[in-house]
């Protein structure tokens, strides 16, 4: 597909987007509607939501038809490519809007306590911040889909190398513990690929399970005023979106201490480029309670791709 | 740089402690166990046990990248 065309694409899909987001909003705020400011953004936001996923979607196939698999510049790899660097800033907007002002829902009505403002304008954030992360979900996902990029999935059969990695990396302890009940050899550690074993073993999957969570029972709760939900399915998607919310509470607090002890990994999803040194330093120190084999982590031959030069 | 981040994820972890400290606490007050239930309290037991834990973690993460001597790298 070609760069206009791609161009195009995104451009009628903003065009589209951004004509909904105003009949919406336009609808809304005409003085007709009867509804108060909270339900009125209830609709709002489930208006808007197609057009949403639907921008996730077109910029994600952008993103994909200028995928390169590699590009290096000196010592430097380019590790994630720009699109992936906004797309994470996009996500990470959404986490600090949705989080706290979910947890402040949350509490709020089991504590019974209002602030001074409206709860509506929580409410609104919630909306906005829960916009921008299902927006990040459909863009990431047909990106991946498209370029067919894999490299964070563990692959079929893999499962017990990558899980004999992700214990190694854990404190001795813990690691001991979890390759005792699941019955791994510890002894052979096996070499990281383009991400770290935690990242491909437990990170992603369990991003990959709260993120599925939260927004299939997020859609459930926001439609219900448009569409008859059965009482027991909105019990349920209520009790799995706060458990879905305290389990990226989790996940968010856990990134952050795993990303700032791996600086260069850090400065990878920041400006898009890593020093090759610095992560392959990265991915030699994820096991560094058995003997370091003679065998480099990361074979000086091996293309860029192998240390995570491989862009996504 | 790093130490600017040190910071601003110290502070996260600080108010997840605050966060944390709301679940814990009321899930052992009336209201909650009148109006919620024995299964709410539970979850806001576990919930905020294991948000206080994970904060914790960061925070001696952070308090680790500030007193260490490569904090200004990058």
């Amino acid at each position: 597909m070609g760069v206009a065309v791609r161009w195009l694409l995104v451009l009628a899909g903003l065009a589209i987007a951004a004509a909904g987001a105003y009949v919406s909003l336009a609808q809304a705020g005409s003085g007709t509607q009867p509804w108060d400011p909270e339900l009125s953004d209830n609709f709002v936001f489930m208006r808007v939501l197609p057009f949403v996923l639907a921008l996730g979607v077109v910029v994600g196939l952008f993103r994909a038809g200028g995928w390169k698999p590699t590009l290096r510049r000196g010592d430097e790899i380019r590790r994630f490519s720009p699109g992936t660097v906004i797309g994470h800033w996009i996500a990470t907007i959404g986490f600090v809007l949705a989080l706290p002002t979910g947890v402040w829902q949350y509490l709020g009505g089991i504590l019974d306590v209002h602030l001074e403002f409206p709860l509506y304008l929580i409410y609104r954030l919630h909306y906005i911040g829960a916009a921008l992360i299902l927006f990040s979900v459909a863009n990431f996902l047909a990106y991946w889909w498209v370029n067919g990029d894999r490299s964070l999935w563990v692959p079929r059969g893999q499962w017990r190398p990558h899980l004999v990695g992700f214990a190694l990396e854990l404190p001795r302890s813990l690691g001991a513990r979890l390759a005792a009940r699941l019955g791994l050899d510890l002894t052979q550690r096996p070499r990281p690929g383009q991400f770290t074993f935690y990242e491909t073993a437990f990170s992603f999957p369990t991003w990959t399970f709260a993120l599925v969570l939260i927004t299939i029972t997020g859609i459930l709760k926001a439609m219900r005023y448009i569409y008859p939900i059965p009482g027991p399915v909105l019990l349920w998607a209520s009790t799995l979106h706060v458990a879905a919310m305290v389990l990226l509470t989790l996940k968010v607090l856990d990134h952050l201490r795993y990303t700032l002890a791996r600086w260069p990994l850090m400065v990878a999803m920041a400006k898009g480029w890593v020093s090759e040194s610095a992560l392959r330093r990265v991915l030699e120190r994820t096991a560094p309670s058995i003997p370091r084999r003679v065998e480099p982590a990361v074979p000086a031959s091996a293309p860029a791709g192998v240390a995570g030069g491989s862009e996504r | 740089m790093k130490r600017l981040v040190a910071i601003l994820e110290l502070l996260w972890a600080i108010a997840n402690l605050v966060i944390a400290y709301f679940f814990l606490t009321n899930a052992f007050v009336a209201k909650t166990a009148i109006k919620e239930g024995p299964p709410a309290q539970a979850a806001l037991l576990l919930g905020g046990a294991l948000i206080a834990v994970f904060a914790v973690v960061l925070a001696r993460q952070s308090l680790q990248v500030l007193r260490g001597p490569l904090a200004a790298e990058g």
